[in-house]
């Protein structure tokens, strides 16, 4: 499987045209019920079992050998006319054909449910790489996705992705609804278990290249402002480039890109009113320029304050997000906890009634007949559910003398 | 390529090379690959006893989940029909396992059949299977059908045991046995032998044989000689071409394999010891690496201690993953007590970190501030909750080795053992004792009666000249009054009588004395702790006979003890009966088989002798592994069929 993950990673740049409809894939795979989009990928569950034999000098595949012996243990059979069911007749057919069982619902569901991941998967991986590349849209060369376009597989990633949880979920409450075995039910969880787990990792394919995503923008943006010149006309017109990409970022770089366009007028104003007045051509006087000089200085120490600032605020952000995540499973984990011990309370609060409610039947008609000193401890010996002569009996005989002594 | 692979295979451990063994056959008999992004496959895995010994010391729930195992079953347990699901088999390849099988396949158990044998299936029971998979239409359904060679148990990197369901059938009684028959015999030297082959087929190399003469371990070593030129010689279906050869291109160097047989020395599976493992086996209940407690929680400092003492069972799992259990198994108990100790302050520094900043976070104080306060803590907040699995493990391996510990703390207070472990090493070193046997023996307080026949055993096997009769007679009442069982006494004398009749026993007494040399620093200063009432005992190295035995075969030494060693290499293509080595250099590594039941001890030796050899590696393995209890429990039993065979014996 590693080798395919590698292959569409080198695939994708060839396969330019495709990749330019990105929308058509996921759209594609967005029903998870759709029964068409499994054609193109055949029992894709098993395929890590298929691949090249590699010869082991430990273990030794015999069973080439167990084919022969079935052949001979056939003729063998013919030969001395044994009847044998099913197989004897169409030798060669029976050797290769599958199981005609057919397969068990849930397990196909489950692998349903797992090509839509594998889905999932694939496109992911297979937009990789222009995915993460953030200066695809400024270098004409690698212009091959646009913001919309990543904020577009974002969107459709995400419903993806709730739409299989959602589906594992489906598949979950209708494995345990049906009344199976230990052994199925538990073998059910671990396949759900399984699946789940798979889900996760593929989500994280998503959020670690989203994270890159995120982080080469924010690179981006650095390298910009580091961008040497003061001067207030090529900043405004970065910051209006910035803008104009503004509505396609996510809420984590927001802070950022908003801190800009209201400092950036309010403090920018009045020098460009001084720009525009009349006087334009006329030169500045040099207590003009000194000052000037001394804003654009405040004005540059300020932002960049404010933009360390912003940035520690933003790694903070990330961690505390990544802090959630954590607490989120935990509370998750805890929340099936508690329910399990909620229902062991429940049971055993259920048992301790039914079994003082034992004792009440059992405490009347034998307390009437034979007093004993130590009534309730003494019942506690007992199994309710013997036969009220038996009790009787073993009570004189035994616990009765005892006790009374 | 391949030589890079080879050439890490060749590096590699026992166990780690049958751990790839097993992880490939649960992956339906496919090299292993972990990757991220797979998707997930399932099964079920379908053992019997044997197979669930080879196992569970290797891999543990989790990684047989990861496998993608959703149930592991016993072969012959209930097992509910899941129809939509491939079945891993691992058994042995019995009767009633060949039976139960078919059974499964009648009945359509599951969707897929993964058949693997723990050793090589005979054709006729391939055949019986082949019929009920006819009879059952269900041939196709058999997907793969492996012989896997791993039959023997991996305990450790370096360690192995043949078994340990039929154990019995392998045991130094059963070897020892007067009344064996000759079938029987064969039948049980045959079990050890297929044992070793299949350990030779995962190690993957062809060994040089060396055992003594007249021994058990004489017949096993002709057998698997036999065995090994047999599969060598049939080229098209050996086990050893094709990779193997390529790593002995790489090594150039072949093993030695050393075959011991027990009775060469009696004396050190009797010694009561001092390292952990040892300490941990011997008083213990420890079973492939599986410790039983049996403990009272009134044991320990916690205000649950208060509670009235209740006996409950516990089990804990002594893994290669466990640091602290890897560092210290081998050394003495009083340093594994002291190193637990810092453990535990090191954790509770860590713990205390970690609820230092909860207080500093506010969240046991007032709410003002906190939020303020969360920002400037938030990376020390992440990275303390990123250690905390890591934190609870450690927690968990302290609490796991203080309890271990504890139990084997209170043994040695309640025997005396370090009493003992002193006054043995003595009687081996030939020191001056400073308190007579006799006082000992007779002192109530001091240990059970097994340790006190322990104690006279010792005494009496390295003893250069019999005590008197006289003596003999005072000692034995000594013995029966603290409530000893005289028959390993008994036993032990015959035995002697019969080494000094044998062939190599002139150099034994000799031997024994400087073999036993065990040299014992006795630092009387109690270390402050736990150990107090206990003396801190520090071993000094010295070599225990297998180790003399293995040293000196192993670099080629002469020595009247192993010269007539006999010399087998299954390569050749004539046997040669001479005990002439054709090969003079010194060997790399070497495997050391104890046929008749080893032990830690002589384990730990090796281990220890090992350590000082550069590039050079030694495997030690044993028939069966017994403690000193069951040890003794075996010859007890022996000498009862002796007399019941001999009677004018006694």
């Amino acid at each position: 499987m590693a080798a395919e993950a590698g292959t569409f990673l080198l695939a994708s740049p060839l396969a330019g045209g495709g990749v330019r409809n990105r929308n058509g894939p996921p759209a594609a795979g967005l029903g998870p019920r759709s029964p068409a989009a499994d054609v193109g990928r055949p029992g894709a569950g098993r395929r890590g079992c298929g691949s090249p034999r590699v010869r082991v000098a430990m273990a030794v595949d015999i069973t080439l050998l167990f084919r022969a012996s079935v052949k001979t243990v056939k003729t063998r059979n013919k030969a001395l006319g044994v009847a044998v069911g099913g197989g004897v007749d169409g030798s060669r057919d029976e050797l290769f054909r599958r199981s005609p069982r057919p397969k068990g619902d849930f397990s196909s569901r489950a692998r349903e449910v797992i090509s839509h991941i594998g889905k999932l998967r694939d496109f992911l991986l297979e937009h990789r790489k222009d995915y993460i590349n953030a200066y695809s849209h400024i270098m004409s060369e690698y212009g091959k996705m646009t913001d919309t376009e990543r904020d577009q597989i974002d969107q459709d990633a995400q419903t993806f992705m709730r739409t299989c949880s959602e589906a594992i979920q489906q598949l979950r409450a209708q494995a345990h609804k049906e009344i199976h075995s230990q052994q199925v039910k538990e073998h059910r969880s671990a396949v759900l278990d399984f699946i789940e787990d798979y889900l996760k990792r593929v989500c994280k394919l998503y959020s670690e290249q989203r994270a890159i995503r995120v982080k080469r923008v924010v690179d981006k943006k650095r390298l910009s402002k580091l961008e040497p010149e003061p001067n207030t006309k090529t900043k405004e017109s970065m910051f209006s480039e910035k803008v104009s990409q503004n509505p396609s970022k996510d809420s984590e770089e927001k802070p950022i890109t908003e801190e800009y366009p209201e400092k950036i007028p309010a403090e920018a104003q009045p020098e460009l009113g001084s720009w525009g007045d009349g006087r334009g051509e006329d030169e500045l006087s040099p207590e003009e320029i000194q000052m000037f000089e001394q804003e654009n200085q405040r004005l540059i120490g300020e932002m960049n304050s404010l933009f360390d600032e912003v940035r520690q605020i933003e790694g903070k952000v990330v961690e505390i997000s990544r802090l959630q995540e954590i607490f989120t499973e935990k509370v998750l984990q805890q929340e099936a906890e508690i329910d399990s011990i909620h229902q062991l309370v429940v049971g055993a609060t259920e048992n301790i009634k039914e079994g003082n409610e034992d004792i009440r039947e059992e405490e009347g008609p034998t307390k009437a007949k034979v007093p004993r000193p130590q009534g309730p401890a003494f019942f506690r010996l007992w199994n309710p559910r013997w036969p009220a002569d038996v009790l009787r009996r073993a009570g004189r005989s035994h616990f009765g003398v005892s006790l009374a002594q | 390529m391949v030589g890079v692979k080879m050439a890490a295979a060749a590096a590699a451990s026992i166990r780690e090379r049958q751990t790839v063994a097993l992880k490939r056959m649960l992956n339906f008999n496919v090299p292993h690959v972990k990757n991220s992004t797979g998707e997930p496959v399932w099964k079920v895995l379908i053992y019997d006893r044997f197979g669930q010994d080879i196992i569970s010391p290797l891999l543990s729930v989790k990684e047989l989940r990861d496998m993608g195992i959703t149930l592991h079953l016993l072969l012959h347990s209930d097992r509910d029909p899941i129809p939509d699901v491939p079945a891993v088999y691992f058994v042995m390849p019995s009767e009633e396992n060949i039976d139960r099988m078919c059974q499964d396949l009648r009945n359509q158990l599951y969707e897929s059949y993964y058949l693997n044998f723990i050793s090589a299936i005979s054709r006729s029971k391939l055949e019986d299977i082949a019929n009920a998979a006819l009879a059952a239409s269900a041939v196709a359904q058999v997907a793969k059908v492996f012989d896997q060679y791993l039959n023997f148990i991996t305990l450790e990197d370096d360690m192995f045991v043949l078994c340990n369901q039929n154990k019995e059938l392998v045991s130094y009684r059963a070897i020892n046995r007067p009344d064996i028959t000759d079938t029987e015999m064969e039948t049980v030297m045959d079990t050890i032998v297929d044992s070793l082959f299949c350990f030779f087929v995962t190690l993957g190399a062809v060994p040089i044989i060396r055992c003594s003469r007249g021994t058990a371990a004489e017949m096993v070593a002709v057998k698997l000689d036999k065995k090994l030129r047999e599969n060598l010689r049939d080229a098209r279906n050996s086990l050893f071409t094709g990779d193997t050869l390529g790593a002995g291109q790489f090594s150039f160097q072949r093993p030695l394999l050393v075959l011991v047989d027990r009775n060469i020395d009696l004396a050190t599976p009797l010694h009561h010891t001092w390292t952990y493992q040892a300490l941990v086996h011997d008083v213990l209940d420890f079973h492939l690496n599986r410790v039983n407690l049996e403990e009272s929680s009134g044991v320990e400092n916690s205000p649950a201690g208060a509670r009235p003492k209740r006996k409950n069972k516990k089990s804990y799992d002594l893994t290669p993953v466990d640091k602290f259990w890897q560092k210290h198994k081998g050394s003495p108990f009083p340093e594994v007590a002291e190193s637990v100790q810092q453990e535990l302050e090191s954790y509770r520094a860590q713990e205390d970190e970690v609820k230092r900043l909860k207080s500093i976070m506010g969240l046991e104080g007032e709410d003002e501030g906190a939020i303020s306060m969360l920002s400037d803590n938030t990376a020390k907040l992440t990275s303390a909750v990123s250690s905390l699995p890591e934190l609870l493990e450690k927690k968990r391996l302290i609490d796991l080795h203080t309890n271990v510990a504890t139990a084997v703390l209170e043994h040695i207070k309640a025997r005396k053992l370090d009493v003992y472990f002193e006054y043995e090493e003595k009687i081996m070193s030939k020191t001056t004792l400073d308190k007579s046997l006799l006082d000992i023996i007779s002192d109530p307080d001091a240990g059970t009666p097994e340790d006190k026949m322990r104690l006279f055993l010792i005494y009496y096997i390295s003893a250069q000249q019999a005590p008197s009769e006289a003596d003999l007679e005072q000692y034995k009442k000594a013995l029966t009054d603290a409530g000893c069982n005289l028959n390993p006494l008994q036993y032990i004398k015959q035995w002697k009588a019969f080494a000094k009749m044998a062939s190599a026993p002139a150099s034994y007494g000799n031997t024994t004395t400087k073999s036993m040399g065990l040299l014992s620093r006795v630092m009387n200063t109690g270390s402050q702790f736990v150990m107090e009432g206990v003396k801190n005992l520090v071993l000094k190295q010295q070599n225990l006979p297998v180790t003399r035995i293995l040293d000196n075969l192993m670099e080629m030494k002469s020595n009247p003890e192993t010269d007539d060693y006999r010399y087998f290499d299954p390569k050749m293509l004539r046997g040669n009966d001479s005990s002439v080595p054709r090969n003079k250099n010194p060997f790399q590594e070497a495997i050391v088989f104890v046929v008749g039941g080893g032990n830690y001890i002589e384990y730990q030796n090796l281990v220890d002798y090992i350590k000082g050899k550069q590039g050079k590696h030694i495997l030690y393995g044993c028939s069966e592994l017994f403690n000193a209890t069951q040890f003794i429990k075996q010859v007890k039993c022996v000498f009862h069929l002796l007399l019941l065979t001999y009677p004018k014996l006694l």
